[in-house]
């Protein structure tokens, strides 16, 4: 009757003696605890097998779209490393926002950070650089600290300004390439993922500067904007610049 | 004032908008409780909590009473419709959880679904003896039996019939009050020995312990000395006093579990230590203690007899090859008997291959049976010497998967669609959405495949849903679980040919778990004797080791180089190592539960021991080798239902041997009219009909042997 009522379970054993157990699920339990003892679970490695399972799942997801549909999910993925995930990117953003009121120098510095993590993004996505995340985060905190403190001290950004940007970019695209190998990328279409995930960090970018200049666009001209704007700004950002970098290196 | 006002009746709707949800929540609290509106009616995985399972099993079997007694309680007369019908409809809501509770315990489970587990096995086993012992419905049913010849019923519906019967006669249901009462302290008394086997050798299994120091761990590599530390650290953590603590204090612990055991016995070089533990193993249960099983096991034996007798049958074999596919147990006798000698004679010149590695050595000892696994493992490396590492990255799984599938499509036209639209349990677990050659939908196959920390060792198949066209199409939902080495990093998972047979292998139990197509859910798929059902998966074995199919599908995941000739040869011929051996163990193992389930009820019993050293000195077993499982420690069939039954996996064995021998026949290794024979009298039928007719259909003729014996080696042609 038993086996009527009970589906069966087919159990395999590692010499490929596989058995049916039609019986009673109590005897099972028995078999199956003399044979291999009792399962012990340990949470934490359940859960790291969970977080490695995920991303394999996604890379399989990932794999069986077509190109269009892949492309959106990377730019979407772009965007939200930006916005909300990466808030460290929209402070440094910012702290240029905050530098100069100038379109062309702004500019200029928009486009030097934009093509230094461009290019470190790519490098290390692509494996053939590696940097610590342990040294790179703290010293992206660093970065914000660096130029919210520079619009206090200057006026007008210094010419030297987009080479310093510049290479705060290069720090910046490492730590976007750890979060993106962490997303995982699909080993078939490696560059235009990069390329698709790049896109959206821009657009990203771009939405937190014309927010930016909406908010300020009436009081841009006033003569206490740097006064009561421009420099509290700026120290706020340094200073929450300055609580990651404590955080990221000491806590 | 106004705005207060507003704000209030804002206020207040929101309120009973919260009210209206909690109250659909309720509703809809439990996932069993509702119909699952998901693709496919795939489990509703994310839904599910750990605290809806209890609920839905105690109301599920609450329901399946009441729903038996309705149809106990119908006034009309009883009807094939409106009992056996009846009978396949009721019970869904234990089924559902059931199904997704006892899958998940074994591939996904917790601490809290383990303790579950535990709580609710009794309280199962108690439901379902509840029915069978139920008196009004077998009187439904045996009138419907004994007007069975003027209904008309169809072939599947009178299996149906004589199988739904035949369950409860075998219960008792025939018998007279008075004898019905001897059965009913027959089976108390066999229960609460059964449970005493089982807890005498878990305590027994759980009892010895070698513990060893650092000095102790000659020959053995870094990952099992890693492993023996862990265990010492457990059980270090688990110790109550500090005396106990300081035994585990960086120490190393090996046990007589076959995961710790077989490593230890393959590589450690201490003799003395090897014999330690393999005589710890194969003494458990009979070291005269408080957890002796020598008595029980006489004593189940013979109560076995006892109820066999009171049945009507000459003995407990009897009794259960009734429903097998070889019927008695003179068929079950010959068929060992015919392979024993072969394997006795090859597992002898194993024995010589590896005392004359000992000599060689210049080590003066006799090959014993805690030398076996280290010597024949020396053996293996010289002469079928197959370096694992050189295959593995032609077998991507991957590429294997797709070698199963192409496989499948090549014999039956089957197309496998990776989808993401089905929920699923674990984000390891992948869904494929299995079509027939026309294009229609068949079923959807779920594949998990790799290791994890919360899930059983070893590899099985199951299901989520079963087929059925009772009431419309419904077509099953199916998986395989596996335990293969998850990758790492970037890489792919690498297998070895063993996983691959493996995967093969449960693949073909899924087959027929997909390919059913029977009227009534009980009798699809894998629903067969258990002599059986191991056929249809073996079978699909054979397929993964022809050189022509390897061939597709092995090519390495790095250059997409095809897998060298030599390399399969080699393959091919180390798939033959050590046979003598397994077969020895396996056949000793056999006939020894046999030899216990013919005893007749009258028959005088000496103790365990008398008995099995009697049983296995009439077959002439050598010392070097002990049968896989002594009576003591049997308990697949003292504990469990393989009674009279561990046989089975060999029958199956000669079935696909000798099946995929027809193709072989035939030249053609997807000869499409075998492989349709195949499909329609193997893969689609379930047990809607005799397993011995189904076969001989398929074949043309009854199963023989010498296949098989070639396939192990043990026709001498390794000599």
């Amino acid at each position: 009757m038993i086996m009527r009522f009970l589906f069966p379970f087919i159990f395999l054993s590692i010499l490929c003696l596989s058995f049916r157990a039609q019986s009673h699920p109590e005897d099972e339990l028995i078999i199956r605890e003399i044979e291999e003892g009792q399962l012990e679970v340990q949470d934490q490695q359940v859960s790291a097998e969970y977080a490695a399972a995920l991303k394999r799942q996604r890379i399989r997801k990932l794999s069986a779209m077509p190109w269009y549909e892949k492309f959106f999910v990377f730019v979407k993925a772009g965007i939200e490393h930006i916005i909300p995930k990466g808030l460290d990117h929209i402070l440094f953003v910012l702290g240029l926002f905050f530098s100069s009121l100038i379109l062309g120098s702004l500019l200029w510095q928009v486009s030097a950070f934009t093509l230094a993590h461009t290019i470190t993004l790519a490098v290390a996505a692509l494996g053939i650089v590696q940097a610590p995340a342990g040294i790179v985060e703290p010293l992206i905190a660093l970065s914000i600290v660096w130029v919210a403190a520079e619009n206090c001290i200057f006026k007008e950004a210094s010419k030297w300004r987009p080479f310093v940007v510049f290479s705060f970019g290069l720090l910046h695209g490492l730590g976007f390439a750890s979060v993106l190998s962490e997303y995982g990328l699909p080993q078939g279409n490696l560059v235009p993922s990069l390329l698709a995930f790049n896109i959206g960090v821009e657009v990203g970018q771009l939405i937190v500067l014309v927010v930016a200049a909406l908010l300020v666009w009436f009081i841009r001209d006033k003569s206490w904007y740097r006064k009561r704007v421009q420099i509290p700004a700026s120290i706020m950002i340094a200073l929450v610049g300055l609580f990651w970098f404590v955080e990221r290196v000491f806590l | 004032m106004k705005k207060l006002f507003i704000i209030a009746t804002v206020a207040l709707f929101a309120a009973c908008q919260t009210q209206k949800d909690q109250t659909e929540m309720q509703a809809v609290e439990n996932p069993f409780y509702v119909e699952w509106d998901t693709p496919f009616g795939a489990p509703p995985f994310s839904q599910i909590k750990d605290e809806h399972y209890k609920p839905a099993f105690e109301k599920g079997m609450k329901d399946n009473l009441a729903e038996i007694d309705a149809i106990v309680n119908n006034p009309e007369a009883p009807t094939f419709e409106n009992t056996l019908e009846e009978l396949e409809r009721v019970g869904k809501l234990l089924t559902k959880v059931q199904r997704v509770f006892y899958n998940l315990t074994g591939s996904n489970t917790n601490p809290k679904m383990q303790e579950l587990e535990r709580e609710l096995s009794p309280l199962i086993s108690a439901h379902y003896d509840k029915i069978t012992l139920n008196a009004g419905l077998f009187k439904r049913i045996e009138a419907i039996w004994q007007s069975r010849e003027s209904l008309g019923l169809n072939k599947e519906q009178l299996k149906l019939l004589k199988d739904t019967r035949k369950q409860f006669v075998r219960s008792g249901a025939l018998l007279n009050e008075e004898e019905k009462a001897q059965i009913t302290k027959i089976n108390t008394e066999i229960s609460e020995l059964t449970t005493a086997f089982g807890q005498n050798l878990l305590a027994e299994t759980n009892g010895f312990e070698l513990v060893l120091d650092s000095t102790d761990l000659d020959g053995l590599s870094e990952s099992i000395i890693a492993a023996a530390a862990e265990s010492a650290t457990q059980k270090m953590e688990k110790a109550e006093t500090e005396e106990e603590k300081a035994k585990y204090k960086d120490k190393y612990v090996f046990t007589p579990h076959r995961s710790s055991m077989y490593p230890f016995l393959t590589e450690s070089n201490r003799r003395d230590l090897r014999e330690q533990l393999y005589k710890a193993y194969v003494q458990r249960g009979d070291n005269d203690n408080a957890t002796d099983n020598k008595e029980i096991t006489a004593k189940i034996a013979k109560l076995r007899a006892e109820r066999a007798k009171l049945m009507g049958y000459e003995t407990h074999a009897h009794f259960v090859l009734e429903e097998r596919m070889l019927k008695t147990p003179e068929e079950v006798y010959d068929l060992l008997m015919q392979l024993w000698k072969p394997a006795l004679e090859r597992a002898k010149v194993e024995v010589a291959d590896m005392q004359a590695v000992v000599d060689a050595e210049g080590k003066d000892f006799e090959i014993a049976g805690w030398d076996w696994w280290q010597y024949s493992e020396k053996v293996r490396k010289a002469k079928y010497d197959l370096d694992e590492a050189a295959i593995q990255p032609y077998l991507s799984l991957d590429n294997v998967l797709n070698g199963v599938f192409a496989t499948t499509n090549k014999l039956w036209g089957l197309t496998y669609t990776e989808i993401f639209d089905v929920e699923v349990y674990h984000p390891d677990a992948r869904v494929w959405e299995v079509k027939d050659k026309d294009g229609s939908h068949l079923g959807i196959f779920i594949g998990d495949y790799f290791t994890r920390s919360n899930k059983r060792g070893g590899a099985w198949m199951s299901s989520f849903k079963g087929q059925s066209n009772l009431d419309g199409r419904k077509r099953p939902i199916v998986v395989n679980v596996c335990n293969f080495p998850a990758p790492i990093g970037d890489a792919p998972s690498l297998l070895t040919f063993e996983h691959v047979t493996t995967l093969f292998h449960e693949f073909g139990h899924a087959m027929h778990g997909i390919m059913t197509d029977v009227t009534y859910g009980s009798m699809s798929g894998t629903s067969g004797p258990r002599d059986f059902t191991e056929f249809p998966a073996q079978l699909l074995e054979h397929w993964a080791s022809e050189p022509e199919i390897l061939k597709t599908f092995a090519t390495h995941y790095e250059t997409g180089e095809v897998i060298p000739d030599e390399l399969i040869a080699k393959l091919l011929k180390a798939s033959k190592f050590n046979q003598g051996f397994a077969n020895t163990e396996y056949l000793a193992a056999s006939l020894l539960d046999m030899d216990w389930h013919t005893i007749k009820a009258d028959e005088e019993l000496k103790d365990a021991d008398a008995f099995e050293k009697a049983s296995l000195d009439k077959i002439g077993l050598i010392d070097e080798i002990a049968p896989r499982y002594r009576s003591t420690y049997f308990a697949h069939i003292f504990s469990g239902g393989y009674a009279a039954g561990y046989y089975g996996y060999v029958h199956s064995a000669v079935l696909d041997s000798d099946a995929f021998e027809a193709f072989k026949e035939t030249g053609d290794v997807f000869n499409p009219e075998l492989a349709a024979k195949l499909r329609k009298y193997v893969y689609e039928k379930g047990s809607t009909e005799e397993a011995k007719d189904l076969y001989v259909q398929f074949r043309g003729r009854e199963p023989e042997i010498d296949a098989l014996l070639k396939v192990r080696g043990l026709d001498g042609s390794m000599e």
